[in-house]
């Protein structure tokens, strides 16, 4: 059973469509990563999922059944800034946190201050905090308790590179104690890094959504060069199963189904031929290049 | 479920400065306000040597600070200030949103209903704490001032501890809507005190002048005159014109019903807002 299944959710704000029927479901376990660039819908949507904001159509379902407020304190959730009193300290925050959730115990939230590296300054009030201290915060309280599912809404603004690793570490610990997160970046290098899912969003559409192994590729793409490049351009243009080439400065470009066609046979075929390569290899995509291809930025 | 609002709330105010210090301000408007007034009646009442002139102006006013109009008298005194514990409901409403933690509440785990039920809290406590201040108040000045024979009047008047609970908790509860509905904290408090103390007074006053034309006066229905009403103007300023004092006096009752009707439907419109916002 998936952990979220999200059913055409549409939302507008007055004339622009924020969300545009947009379905996809996180399975148990997964580090699920919601990809897109500013203002593709991703805040809007986790908002949605968390019953602050109401979509205009669509429904979502949480463990299999229709929100309750009940089934939000069984989720860790940090959404767009770290949502917390100025005039309380760390330890005094995350007690009004396991106030409304039920969530963790004294002990716990100690621990949970250890853990985000705040607890030298647990006493001192929120305000005084640096911008990564904040957001350090609002992860100890979405983490308190240990709930089973965690959404996290950029979790690593305002952290600095060791403070970003760290947060990588902990989401990987995490989803590897079995907890399932939901993480919604544009940083491309932090999904790819952290995800195994990922839903890419644009404009409020869903542009793809898988396991990362899927979205990044769906087409298997092969470099090879020869001596003679036009001949060898010629050449590949009748081989059966191919969807596109390109001629690039490193070589050409093969563009074929996934694992349709094996560099073996390649070789082969251009050997037969008469011509002999000297380069052949499997260019694996980056999520990056995905995602420029795919949102359409960059590239077009 | 409301015990754990309240812990909730508890726990968002206890160390929360600015709120006790402005319930500390409270706490000291109301025994100064009543003190300059006493003051100010002993010496026009007392003065050494000019015996035949006090003896009138006792005469005139009677002593409102003795049992039991002292507890009339102090109610409507200690009404002026009701804008410092309004202030203190609308920062904690704005708070939550100036936080973004009206959105962090429900993410958490509350009902949107929960939200403004803690709210609610909040309002039912402020007014039972300054009530409490004007009670002391009251109290403390009536033992001072009464002799033997009017402390047997001292619970004669009691009906004015609910009625000022009352309006207390009426008008907080329309700040408390302003501050739902306005959500920045400044414009809040401006709208509330230029409203309350300036607005209304004019309005009202057009309209009490117009009701001879009107044949009705339709300031009584102005959301803070209906509860100002509650209280009405005490015995020895009522002496200036004794008709309208018993005609105020007669009103109280019907303003009871208004202010809870008005008051219920300020609740209900905030639940019903607050469900229906997105936050």
């Amino acid at each position: 059973m998936p952990v979220l299944e999200i059913n055409n959710i549409h939302k507008s704000y007055g004339k622009i469509k924020a969300l545009n029927g947009v379905s996809f479901s996180v399975p148990e376990g997964s580090v699920f990563g919601i990809l897109g660039p500013n203002g593709s819908g991703k805040t809007t949507l986790l908002s949605i999922i968390l019953d602050v904001l109401q979509a205009d159509a669509g429904s979502y379902l949480w463990f299999g059944e229709p929100p309750s407020n009940e089934q939000r304190k069984r989720i860790g959730s940090l959404l767009e800034t770290p949502n917390l009193y100025h005039y309380l300290s760390a330890v005094q925050n995350l007690r009004v946190t396991k106030s409304i959730s039920g969530r963790g115990s004294i002990e716990a939230i100690e621990a949970v201050l250890e853990k985000v590296k705040l607890y030298e300054r647990r006493n001192s009030r929120f305000s005084t905090y640096s911008l990564g201290m904040k957001q350090r915060l609002a992860i100890a309280a979405a983490l308190l308790g240990s709930p089973t599912v965690l959404v996290l809404d950029e979790p690593t603004n305002g952290l600095d590179p060791v403070g970003i690793a760290e947060i990588r570490e902990l989401i990987k610990t995490l989803a590897k104690d079995g907890h399932t997160i939901i993480m919604a970046s544009h940083l491309l290098d932090e999904v790819e890094k952290v995800c195994d899912h990922v839903a890419i969003l644009k404009k409020g559409e869903l542009i793809a959504s898988g396991t990362v192994e899927q979205v990044l590729s769906d087409e298997d793409c092969f470099l090879i060069s020869a001596s003679d490049s036009d001949a060898l351009y010629e050449l590949m243009s009748d081989y059966p199963g191919l969807i596109r080439k390109k001629q690039t400065p490193e070589g050409l470009e093969l563009y074929f189904s996934k694992a349709e066609i094996a560099p073996a046979n390649i070789n082969e075929f251009c050997f037969q031929k008469g011509i002999v390569l000297d380069q052949l290899t499997i260019k694996k995509k980056r999520l990056e290049e995905k995602f420029f291809e795919l949102t359409g930025g960059l590239h077009q | 479920m409301f015990k754990n609002i309240l812990h909730t709330e508890w726990l968002k105010v206890k160390n929360y400065r600015a709120f006790w210090l402005l319930l500390s301000v409270t706490a000291i408007s109301y025994p100064g306000i009543n003190t300059i007034f006493y003051l100010s009646y002993d010496e026009v009442t007392n003065p050494k040597g000019t015996g035949a002139r006090a003896k009138m102006a006792k005469l005139l006013l009677g002593n409102p600070f003795k049992y039991p109009e002292v507890l009339h008298t102090t109610a409507f005194l200690s009404s002026f200030f009701t804008f410092i514990p309004a202030i203190v409901i609308i920062m904690l409403i704005t708070n939550e949103y100036m936080f973004k933690t009206h959105r962090q509440n429900i993410i958490d785990g509350w009902k949107k209903s929960s939200f403004i039920w803690g709210k609610f809290i909040s309002v039912v406590l402020v007014t039972l704490i300054v009530t409490f201040f004007y009670v002391i108040v009251a109290f403390s000045l009536g033992n001072m001032v009464s002799d033997t024979a009017a402390k047997e009047k001292m619970f004669e008047q009691v009906n004015y501890i609910p009625l000022f609970a009352l309006q207390v908790f009426a008008q907080l509860s329309i700040a408390f809507f302003m501050g739902l509905i306005i959500r920045k904290a400044f414009i809040a408090y401006g709208i509330y005190i230029f409203y309350s103390f300036i607005a209304e007074n004019i309005l009202g006053g057009f309209l009490k002048w117009k009701s001879k034309t009107y044949g009705f006066d339709y300031g009584q229905f102005l959301p803070f005159e209906m509860s100002d009403r509650l209280i009405p103007i005490p015995g020895f300023l009522g002496k200036f014109n004794e008709v309208d004092y018993k005609l105020s006096l007669a009103a109280v009752d019907k303003h009871i019903v208004y202010t809870l009707i008005l008051t219920t439907i300020v609740w209900l419109f905030s639940f019903y807002i607050f469900k229906r916002k997105d936050l």
